[in-house]
């Protein structure tokens, strides 16, 4: 393709991508640097707002929480992925239905969804799933407001929207199973673990690792669900870094909007760090 | 391929049907739409002009938000008015009163954020054009104590609507049952709650809203009030929580725990209301403004069982009751684009007395002698409360005050710090707050 | 059946569309299996179940603790909510900024995907990379940005403002998805067509779009959908005007009934066009999101 056409073809949707994307986060790159409001020209101050990002307690906090919960989300998403995949895989007329109705969490918005979600643990609104526990085990578990049992429904909802995408990425990479290797391993006398831990699994290792990627880079950001899940979510530590950027640079009507960015880069760092060994699976899969 | 276009176009059809036939209700209830008209005779402007209104939705308000917008939208003005909760009021109106322009251009405020607002020249001061319509629209009947509430530094910086006051709901058919009377005192609240939950079968009788990013500091701000001492002291720029009673405070709090919901301090008032619903809670105490929704037979089958007292003092010596005073008006941000005298007019006329009349039984108007004990279920506990009450902390730096001590309150109720320990950072916090408010 | 269907055939696939029919055996396993599935699928369709069961019982049951299981249905809190809110207003807000990004995504991303996808193999790979790398941003560090730029051009709270801010944030998705559906359509009708004397753009408009129907589809449900599932840049970037129906029901969560019961109705009438898009589009959304995990 001759330059000139290959330039006109891309250009306007790179406008709009430099103007919307790369000059935004530059901006928050400066803003990072800087004593700013919004509608500010903003004073510089250097490092400062880095340094009293790193020393606050209450970023540390945020930080563990988020990167705990996000390797647990993962692995749960992993297994019951897989699981559900498989199961799934065995189905012939059933598959679109059964499909669709697991799609649904998927497509709801994540906000309407946590919604949704929080009116089943909300005892004082009428949630059944509290009622039942109280029938059967007698205990009441508060959901909102002690840590643990809150960063469980927290975990259930993230696991409940993510899922649909995790089992049909696996189900997709289940399709290219070799049947010829998996007939020979069968006759070779594996039993069914076996067979998954052996023959399947590392045949699929491909959508498992985007899978890993993806469910990485989701809940790292995660920020719906905490608005309707755990309103209260700085006071028990249950507060997601994005949650945290939100009250501190925008809240407030944004005085804090420096620090805010600053928390955005470190953000960004750390997603980068935590995406490290799955962006070099990624490229060592592409170029294959 | 064929098949699934036909149910596609026939799905988007049927669904842009629905949408066309349901658009003509849309919207047509309105409650702005089913208010109280009043006289509002604002002079066109110069071009079409739209008016936001923030106001956060409770029975109290709605009456008067409904009113403004649906008497003063004519003569090319237009008000809106999204329904909002009481914490998305909260952050909006931090937003839009943040930069050199906002999105609101009127704006429901409370006592007591107008010094914090007032001190930073965020609100516009209202004296000049109160004295200029204070005729056409009888201003001078709005109660001298409750204007005085809005003034700071001798600018009125919000026209006030209704005042707001803790009454003490209580279910009078458990209260016959087991015998009771409505609690004077704390301690006869505590031997009520200890006597319902033994004969009555509810599990936590009292129900106060505690949440612990919010309304535990309004509560606890009571008790201190009712044991006689305030938040800070203005004279000696100092706080207050060096104080024995400060620690008291916070054991009441502690000591009214086993009769609570172990939730509560994730319960802001709406949740508190819910209790009252389902009948999980017997004893609530919170403000006014959210008492006319227990009666309404909608919201619950315990509607008619509900009865209303002034609130109970914290000791028996107390001279005041577990009780605050909040006067909720209407304010003009210094930002808005909008011409200030019509805004003003706007909000008189949502003041008058047709519409204040039209606001019982769900509010207190501000308006001199509009209450008698007779308006409203509540209102003989309203005109006592209102009269015992602990006096306001119209400072600079109350509202910055309050916000720094409240989490370190609420780790006190939920026992993660000793209330020794609490009074020592509470004092550190506010000492800091006072010194930064210039 | 059109050329460009490798995605097509990787959906159908993935959806058993083209396997024999198999005789149904009873066996243990699939047993267990089956009865995994119909636990979990009742497990995720829990909370939409729940919340719609609340919506449509009288206004003091709704919430009611202890829970009640039999009630008069009753379809008032829908009426309350289209006729005493503006609810009307906000789906209509959804609506727009949801078509107008997905008109102005395709519109700017398809010839950068065609370009890209007739380009050298080393940029495809690049794009791959700056795809994810703006795919994984905190979303806040682009959209408060947005926000002081849209406030201070007067754009602030319009449904236009927020469209362009969703297509820009999904831009490197659309086009990474329009690519790989444009490598599916071999170089040698580029060729022809040029050859006919057609130039780059007549071909893109007038060969490869033809063929691009299901990519198109694919790619304009995926934005649509994620503008239909925005929170945060809405709540950014709408105040009064442009509110969208997420927005709103999240200014909801604090109030008391029966507000709280017409917010829980907007969120099942919000589950209407989900159904819609996991039952009728589920080709498309199966497609697209197998196209990024199953390489080639």
């Amino acid at each position: 393709m001759k330059k000139r056409e290959f330039w006109m073809l891309v250009t306007p949707s790179l406008v709009v991508m430099v103007g919307l994307l790369a000059v935004p986060l530059y901006r928050t790159i400066e803003w990072s640097l800087q004593n700013v409001n919004y509608g500010d020209p903003g004073t510089f101050i250097g490092l400062s707002n880095y340094t009293t990002a790193l020393t606050d307690p209450r970023f540390g906090r945020a930080v563990v929480f988020t990167v705990g919960l996000t390797l647990v989300v993962t692995a749960i998403l992993l297994v019951l992925g897989y699981l559900l995949a498989v199961a799934v895989n065995r189905l012939h007329r059933m598959r679109p239905i059964v499909l669709g109705l697991l799609l649904l969490a998927y497509v709801i918005p994540g906000l309407v969804g946590a919604t949704m979600f929080s009116w089943l643990f909300d005892s004082n609104f009428g949630g059944p799933v509290n009622y039942l526990i109280a029938h059967v085990t007698g205990q009441d578990l508060l959901w909102f407001t002690d840590t643990w049992p809150n960063r469980v429904v927290l975990t259930l909802n993230i696991v409940w929207f993510l899922l649909p995408f995790a089992m049909l990425v696996i189900l997709a990479g289940l399709q290219s199973v070799n049947p010829e290797v998996l007939e020979a391993a069968k006759i070779d006398g594996a039993g069914p673990f076996r067979l998954h831990w052996n023959v399947i699994i590392p045949s699929v290792s491909g959508v498992i690792g985007f899978v890993i990627l993806i469910s990485l880079m989701d809940v790292l950001r995660v920020f719906d669900p905490l608005v309707a899940l755990s309103p209260q979510a700085a006071a028990i530590g249950n507060e997601s870094i994005m949650f945290y950027i939100y009250s501190v640079a925008f809240k407030d009507g944004g005085q804090q909007l420096g620090l805010g960015s600053a928390i955005n880069v470190l953000l960004i760092i750390i997603i980068g760090i935590m995406l490290i060994p799955s962006i070099r699976a990624t490229a060592r899969e592409g170029s294959r | 391929m064929r098949t699934s276009l036909r149910t596609n176009g026939a799905l988007a059809l049927t669904a842009v049907a629905a949408l066309g036939l349901a658009a003509c209700g849309a919207g047509s209830k309105t409650a702005s739409s089913t208010a109280a008209q009043v006289t509002c005779d604002v002079a066109k402007p110069s071009k079409p002009t739209t008016v936001n209104v923030l106001a956060y939705n409770s029975s109290a308000i709605d009456p008067y938000t409904n009113t403004m917008v649906s008497s003063c939208s004519k003569n090319d003005y237009t008000l809106k008015h999204e329904p909002i909760d009481f914490p998305g009021q909260v952050q909006k109106t931090t937003a839009t009163l943040a930069g050199a322009s906002g999105t609101y251009d009127i704006v429901e405020t409370y006592g007591f954020v107008i010094p914090q607002y007032g001190s930073q020249n965020k609100l516009a001061p209202l004296n000049d054009l109160f004295t200029k319509y204070a005729d056409s629209y009888k201003l001078n009947d709005i109660s001298k104590d409750m204007r005085a509430a809005m003034t700071y530094d001798g600018k009125l910086y919000a026209l006030p609507m209704q005042a707001q006051m803790y009454i003490m709901a209580y279910r009078k058919d458990v209260f016959d049952q087991v015998g009771l009377q409505p609690p004077k005192t704390f301690e006869e609240m505590k031997t009520a709650a200890k006597t319902i939950q033994e004969k009555a079968g509810i599990k936590y009788p009292i129900a106060l809203p505690w949440l612990a990013t919010g309304d535990i500091v309004t509560s606890y701000d009571c008790i201190l009030g009712s044991l006689g001492v305030n938040l800070t002291n203005f004279d000696t720029k100092t706080a207050n929580f060096d104080k024995p009673q400060a620690k008291q405070a916070l054991d009441e709090m502690i000591a009214l725990k086993p009769f609570m919901d172990p939730q509560v301090t994730t319960f802001a008032q709406p949740a508190v209301q819910q209790q009252m619903y389902n009948g999980t809670g017997a004893i609530a105490i919170m403000f006014s403004g959210r008492m006319n929704d227990l009666t309404l037979e909608k919201n619950s089958k315990y509607a008619k069982s509900f009865a209303f007292a002034a609130p109970p003092k914290v000791a028996a010596d107390s001279a005041k009751l577990y009780d605050t005073l909040s006067v909720d008006g209407w304010s003009i941000p210094n930002n808005t684009a909008v011409d200030k005298d019509a805004l003003f007019q706007m909000i008189a006329s949502s003041v008058s007395e047709e519409a204040s009349k039209a606001s019982l039984p769900a509010a207190y108007p501000a308006r001199s002698g509009m209450v008698s004990d007779s308006s409203s279920p509540y209102a003989a506990a309203a005109n006592v409360s209102i009269t015992s009450a602990p006096p306001a902390e119209p400072y600079p730096w109350t509202a910055d005050v309050s916000n720094k001590i409240t989490p370190i309150i609420a780790n006190a109720v939920l026992g993660k710090i000793t209330t020794d320990e609490a009074v020592v950072q509470m004092q550190q916090a506010a000492t800091a707050a006072i010194a930064a408010a210039k | 059946m059109t050329i460009s269907a490798t995605q097509d055939v990787v959906a159908r696939k993935v959806l058993g569309a083209d396997e024999p029919p198999r005789r149904r055996r009873f066996t243990g396993t699939s047993v267990l299996v089956g009865g995994f599935l119909i636990l979990t699928c009742l497990a995720m369709l829990s909370p939409i179940v729940w919340t719609a069961m609340s919506v449509t019982k009288p206004t003091d049951v709704a919430f009611l603790n202890p829970p009640v299981f039999t009630w008069q249905p009753t379809l008032d809190t829908f009426v309350d909510l289209w006729q005493t809110t503006n609810f009307y207003q906000y789906v209509i807000n959804t609506l727009v900024v949801a078509v107008i990004s997905t008109v102005l995504a395709l519109v700017l991303g398809l010839p950068a995907a065609y370009a890209l996808s007739r380009a050298p193999g080393w940029i495809s790979t690049l794009l791959l990379v700056v795809a994810l790398i703006f795919r994984a941003l905190p979303r806040f560090a682009v959209v408060l940005p947005i926000y002081d730029l849209a406030r201070s051009v007067g754009l602030y709270d319009t449904t236009f403002a927020l469209a362009l801010a969703l297509v820009a944030i999904n831009q490197p998705f659309t086009i990474w998805l329009l690519r790989n559906f444009f490598a599916d359509i071999p170089t040698t009708l580029d060729e022809a067509a040029m050859m006919d004397g057609c130039s780059r753009f007549q071909v893109l408009r007038r060969v490869m779009l033809p063929l691009m129907g299901p990519g198109i589809l694919t790619a304009g449900i995926f934005v649509f959908l994620f503008a239909f599932q925005e929170y945060l840049t809405a709540t950014i970037l709408t105040d009064v005007n442009a509110r969208t129906v997420p927005v709103f029901i999240a200014t909801q969560l604090g109030q008391t009934l029966p507000m709280l019961q017409q917010a829980g109705a907007a969120a099942v009438l919000f589950t209407i066009p989900a159904i819609a898009f996991a039952f009728i589009a589920q080709k498309y959304i199966v497609a697209g999101l197998s196209a990024g995990s199953v390489k080639g």
